[in-house]
């Protein structure tokens, strides 16, 4: 029974479960150092899997509905940005407003735009990069079989998101941004007293944690899932925040995160499959990943330290 | 030509006329004293040089041109830095890292960290600043992080340099080093704007003083004109009374608070009270002296059921509280006035008469069971504000509306009018004018006279020296020093404070890391 | 900058602040239908029509009355819990999930004492709904409480695993016998009655405006939760400490409350006022418990208490508005062929703009402190 789970798609599966979270845990991260707390990534994931998707109905591109994706994801994010960091409010309310907003809006653009409410027709997908050939039989096959379904498996932003978060863990510990983003989330006044903009700064942070929420809504419609499906990022975007705080801020560490909750995903999909096998309940098995994400935040809160100013509206002056 | 020059500088809040017409100049290479007391003025009108505030009228000239200065960003490009009370540094990062933000060397968005060291270390050379440019922040003692602010001004190339209220976190030796740096500064060519309330330090340090009273400057001198008396005259504007004579003499009729063999530890894990012993009479007040940070808060924390001790005793009345919460040492008869007021001593957003119950809420006779009782609520509220002339027009005002000195009115009604048997006071006047000052200081010693025992913790040795039946001299953790009333004065505590007593040879090997900056 | 000065006390008379009060959330509410209507013509509907359809489906007849009421009764409780929560500075973000908790708890009560009397069944079931929203709040509670665990994340986290609990029951073991995944149906004693079945048809027939149609006994429920949890803030030792840590939780600690206690106790009133909505939408509209039965109550109750401005009666006139947009939802989808999902859309919007609004007046009072505090 074990080696019906224990499978080289099981670790593949978790590769691909773990990318939209990772992509959304990354930007939350991005954010979060740079003091904006945003529990709208799940609003955003679900804004960029809907207009991915209306892209590809639209134009039949699947590269043109990824931008469409990004770009809405950071335009969804812009109203953050503008209620927490200008207008100053409550960050978590305007999130939440965010995720409401989105939910209500992709599901009144569905009914407007495509007639009915639920999920929309399939889309042509991203297929991935390498396609290899198996060899034949004998251990050195097996292996090779393992090797290629883990590594050379995968979808473009599979991969994409693992150069996203070496990217931006080298950026944010060489670079003028990523200093400046690090001092953001600690101590905004110092920032502003040097001459740097601090809303600004948050406002790229914002943007760009929006991209990536948008990115990972991308990845889940347009590689993985075909079509949109009303409210599907089903606590993704929560679930990353706990990712990027399991993750202790860094974007490696969010991926890693990630991968625990993405393996959790492909470990409960897989145990449902093979239900005949094991006759536990689906809905138990559909409990998992948010059981984890809870014995995770558990585990670790006490011992992480989130940036000191993260949450807190900067006044000028 | 002056450096900097202001001109009629006025600032109005509503309510208040902040700085009214300020005018002054500063030379190349000179160091001028902004003398005032709390509230007088100074920070506003080094704010608005800065660029934080924006004036109402008058006008700033740097280097005889006017300047409109709007930000801390032109500031810094016309050559003006400021070193704030609170420290404009990020913590988790590297001294480095501090000094080079907002300007980092470097090609396409990469930091060049080699060149960027190099450069700390040039400048803490060339003005004798010495620090580690890889430590970080946090791990530094505060006389060093300030060496960090000030090298991040020479960093960003300032001429003119303002310092706010640099010393009242350092100890008397890193004041001597700071007023050495500030002249090897001037050496240099720059000019320093230094602004204190304390006396001795613009005696010791200013070529010039600029005295402001009420938002106005009132009154220019030089050390060589004046004495401590004839600018304390014109910092207040009357004769200070520097000695309340108490009418009683202390008399130990019994021990209210006995604390032995105390340890408690720091936020960051480390021994923050060493191992204390003491005791306090009804009756009678015991200061607690000493440099910030030598434990005096973890001190009062542990005391009052805000912090748990890792050994030793604390007896209230014969009631062992050691491991008491805040709750059981309330009712144990402990009284707390905080250091921080703002953030422990009130709720803001309530009114005056929730605020004046906070800690009795839920005792006789303003609860009953689980409910409140709000008609002995504001009759008591009523009293109290009569009796500690809370300047209020109800008692249903929110007690964020108040101005500083009735929020700490407010505090000192409320837990000296529970009538308790110990008053810890942390801190109880700073940040208050003098007015104020001197009605929390007859409320502690009316709390003395009518038998109670009273704790002061405080970091102004005028207010020690003017209170205290006994003090205990604080040093690293432990108290290095009991003296009398009698015994106390300005330069023996400034001894015992700094280490002076112990053992020769620890002191001298302390002094290596803690001070001389090597590190 | 900590220095202060004497400085005249600001004083607002006490009509001003009441009509502050009450004007700011109505303005807040009319901009979100303003902007709603604006998307509803923008996407080529009749906003006109659009809005005489909504109020006719929910105020245009004692029936869409009693609509209007259906749809407010579990958004008054959601509200309650949302607002009690958010005065001691926690954001249960997760009322769906005790929702959920309190209607299963009263299901399996119900079923399992089918034998009682309607004056012990009832208040047995609202009971235990209570408690399970509750016990559905505990440990996110704890966590925040011992180690700080963000209640925004658990609690949402616990709402979904509530979920496939309660989905995992009513098709495995409490599913009646059918095709539906959904459990029995209460027994009589164990359903809240709807109000025009109190009267008589002669009343009826004299009174037409009783005939609230399918509008029942959980609003009496609902108003009455309203009454107490506004007197338990104002006039209780638990409501006083309640609202102490919600506003300073260094000088309530330093005053002798415990704020993790306080934490832990205001999670659980939260969940057990989440719950109890619960109980009233199984007892009083769908009178068993399946997947679905509601409809996003728990997060539109955020809505509710932030337009309500936390206060627990103001929490009634909300839950009212929003009720009343669920309620014509349905007709303005059938009328005026507006898809229903604006109304998720407005109340974003009315999130956004109590936010924003909240800014405008926290503008004015800093700029009165600022006086104050910038005297140095």
């Amino acid at each position: 029974m074990l080696g019906d789970i224990i499978t080289p798609d099981l670790f593949a599966s978790a590769l691909r479960m773990a990318t939209p979270l990772a992509l959304a845990a990354i930007g939350g991260t991005i954010c979060e150092r740079a003091g904006v707390v945003n529990i709208a990534l799940e609003g955003i994931m679900l804004t960029g899997a809907f207009f991915g998707t209306a892209m590809v109905l639209l134009t039949g591109s699947p590269w043109l509905g990824v931008i469409a994706a990004v770009a809405s994801g950071a335009g969804i994010s812009a109203v953050h940005a503008f209620a927490s960091i200008n207008l100053r409010s409550n960050q978590v309310i305007s999130g939440t407003a965010i995720n409401l907003l989105a939910l209500g809006l992709t599901g009144f653009l569905m009914e407007l735009w495509y007639g009915h409410p639920g999920t929309t027709d399939p889309i042509k997908v991203l297929r991935p990069i390498f396609n290899f050939e198996s060899p034949g039989g004998g251990a050195i096959a097996e292996a090779w079989r393992w090797f290629d379904s883990i590594v050379f498996s995968h979808t473009p932003i599979v991969y994409l998101t693992i150069l996203i978060a070496i990217v931006a863990q080298v950026a944010i510990h060489r670079t003028k941004w990523g200093l400046r983003l690090r001092a953001l989330g600690e101590h905004p006044r110092a920032v502003d007293t040097v001459g740097v903009s601090v809303y600004r700064g948050r406002w790229v942070a914002v943007l760009m944690s929006g991209a990536l929420a948008g990115l990972a809504g991308a990845n889940l419609t347009i590689e993985q899932v075909g079509s949109f499906t009303e409210n599907m990022t089903n606590g993704r975007g929560f679930i990353a925040l706990a990712a990027n705080i399991f993750g202790r801020w860094t974007p490696v560490g969010s991926y890693l995160a990630s991968l625990l909750f993405g393996f959790a995903d492909a470990l409960q999909i897989k145990l449902q499959i093979l239900r005949g096998v094991v006759s536990i309940p689906p809905q138990l098995f559909l409990m998992l990943p948010y059981l984890l994400t809870v014995i995770v935040l558990a585990g670790v809160i006490g011992r992480a330290v989130a940036p000191a100013a993260v949450g807190e509206p900067y006044e000028k002056g | 030509m002056p450096v900097l020059e202001l001109r009629e500088v006025t600032k109005a809040f509503p309510g208040v006329l902040a700085n009214d017409r300020v005018s002054f100049v500063l030379e190349k290479g000179e160091i001028v004293a902004l003398l005032g007391e709390n509230g007088a003025g100074k920070s506003t009108v080094m704010n608005v040089v800065y660029g934080l505030l924006s004036p109402d009228g008058g006008e700033v000239l740097m280097d005889g041109r006017p300047a409109r200065i709007k930000s801390p960003r032109q500031a810094i490009d016309l050559g003006i830095g400021m070193v704030h009370q609170h420290f404009m540094l990020v913590e988790p990062l590297t001294v480095t890292e501090n000094i080079v933000l907002g300007r980092e060397p470097g090609r396409f968005g990469v930091i060049d960290f080699a060149t960027a060291r190099r450069r700390v270390e040039e400048l803490s050379l060339r003005y004798g600043l010495k620090v580690d440019p890889d430590a970080r922040i946090v791990d530094l003692p505060v006389g060093m992080q300030q060496r960090v602010e000030i090298l991040k001004a020479l960093y960003q190339g300032v001429r003119v340099l303002i310092l706010d209220e640099p010393t009242a976190v350092l100890t008397p030796q890193e004041v001597r080093e700071l007023f050495s740096v500030i002249r090897s500064l001037v050496d240099e060519g720059l000019s320093v704007v230094f602004i204190t309330h304390k006396l001795e330090e613009v005696m010791a340090v200013a070529d010039r003083i600029i005295v402001m009273r009420a938002g106005r400057v009132v009154g220019e001198t030089t050390p060589e004109k004046t004495d401590d008396v004839g600018l304390a005259r014109m910092m207040v504007g009357r004769d200070v009374v520097l000695r309340i004579e108490k009418t009683t003499k202390p008399t130990c009729r019994d021990t209210v608070l006995h604390v032995e063999g105390l340890r408690v530890p720091s936020d960051r894990g480390l021994e923050a009270v060493a191992g204390v012993t003491f005791s306090v009479c009804g009756g009678e007040i015991v200061a607690v002296a000493g440099v910030s940070g030598n434990g005096q808060t973890e001190l009062v924390e542990s005391i009052v059921g805000l912090r748990r001790p890792s050994a030793g005793t604390i007896l209230l009345k014969g009631v062992d509280i050691t491991r008491a919460d805040a709750r059981t040492s309330i009712e144990a008869g402990l009284s707390h006035i905080p250091e921080d007021r703002h953030r422990r001593g009130l709720i803001l957003q309530f009114d005056l008469a929730e605020n004046l119950v906070l800690g009795d809420h839920r005792v006789a006779p303003y609860a009953k069971g689980p409910l409140m009782r709000p008609g002995k609520v504001s009759a008591m509220a009523v009293t109290r504000i009569a009796d500690y002339d809370i300047r209020t027009p109800s008692a249903g005002v929110i007690a964020g509306n108040l101005s500083g000195g009735n929020q700490q009115k407010l505090v000192v009604a409320r837990e000296i009018g529970r009538n308790p048997e110990l008053l810890v006071a942390a801190q109880p006047t700073r940040g208050l004018d003098v007015g104020a000052i001197e009605f929390v200081h007859r409320q502690i010693l009316a709390a003395r006279e009518s038998g109670k025992a009273v704790l002061l913790v405080s970091l102004e040795l005028e207010e020690v020296l003017l209170l205290a039946d006994r003090v205990l001299v604080m040093y690293e953790g432990r108290i290095v020093k009991e003296l009398s009333s009698g015994e106390a004065d300005a330069e023996t505590l400034g001894y015992y404070m700094t280490g002076g007593g112990g053992e020769k040879l620890n002191a001298q090997e302390r002094q290596a890391p803690a001070h001389g900056g090597d590190a | 900058m900590n220095e202060k000065r004497e400085q005249p006390v600001l004083v607002q008379r006490r009509w001003m602040v009441a009509a502050q009060k009450i004007g700011a959330p109505l303005i807040s509410a009319s901009l979100a239908v303003v902007v709603g209507s604006l998307i509803i013509w923008a996407s080529g509907y009749d906003p006109r029509a659009a809005f005489i359809a909504l109020f006719e489906g929910s105020f245009g007849s004692p029936k869409a009355i009693g609509d209007t009421l259906l749809k407010a009764t579990p958004l008054i409780l959601t509200g309650l819990a949302v607002a009690y929560g958010f005065r001691a500075g926690l954001f249960n973000i997760g009322a769906e999930g005790q929702l959920f908790l309190g209607g299963l708890a009263a299901t399996w009560l119900g079923l399992s004492l089918a034998g009682l009397p309607w004056f012990l069944l009832i208040p047995l079931m609202l009971l235990a709904s209570m408690l399970a929203g509750a016990a559905w709040a505990f440990v996110p509670a704890i966590l925040k409480a011992r180690i700080g665990a963000h209640e925004v994340i658990t609690t949402m986290m616990f709402t979904y695993i509530g979920r496939y609990l309660v989905s995992y029951l009513v098709i495995g073991p409490l599913k009646a016998p059918g095709q539906i995944p959904q459990t029995a149906e209460l027994p009589d004693a164990g359903q809240l009655s709807r109000i025009q079945a109190l009267f008589s048809e002669a009343t009826l027939a004299s009174f037409e405006f009783l005939k609230l149609g399918r509008g029942h006994l959980g609003i009496v429920v609902a108003v009455l939760a309203a009454v107490l949890v506004w007197f338990v803030l104002k006039y209780t030792t638990l409501g006083y400490e309640n609202r102490a840590v919600g506003f300073n939780p260094w000088a309530s600690q330093t005053a002798g409350i415990s704020v993790q206690w306080t934490t832990v106790k205001a999670l659980c009133i939260s969940g057990g006022l989440a719950g109890l909505a619960g109980s009233t939408e199984v007892m009083g509209v769908h009178h068993r418990l399946f997947d679905q039965f509601s409809s996003g109550f728990g997060f539109t109750g955020i809505a509710v208490a932030l337009l309500a401005k936390n206060h627990p009666i103001g929490v009634i006139p909300a839950a009212l508005l929003f009720g009343a947009l669920a309620a014509g939802a349905g007709r303005m989808q059938f009328q005026a062929d507006v898809p229903q999902k604006i109304v998720l859309i407005i109340q974003a919007l009315v999130i956004f703009f109590v936010a924003a609004e909240e800014i405008v007046l926290w503008f004015i009072r800093r700029r009165q402190k600022e006086a104050v505090s910038h005297a140095g």
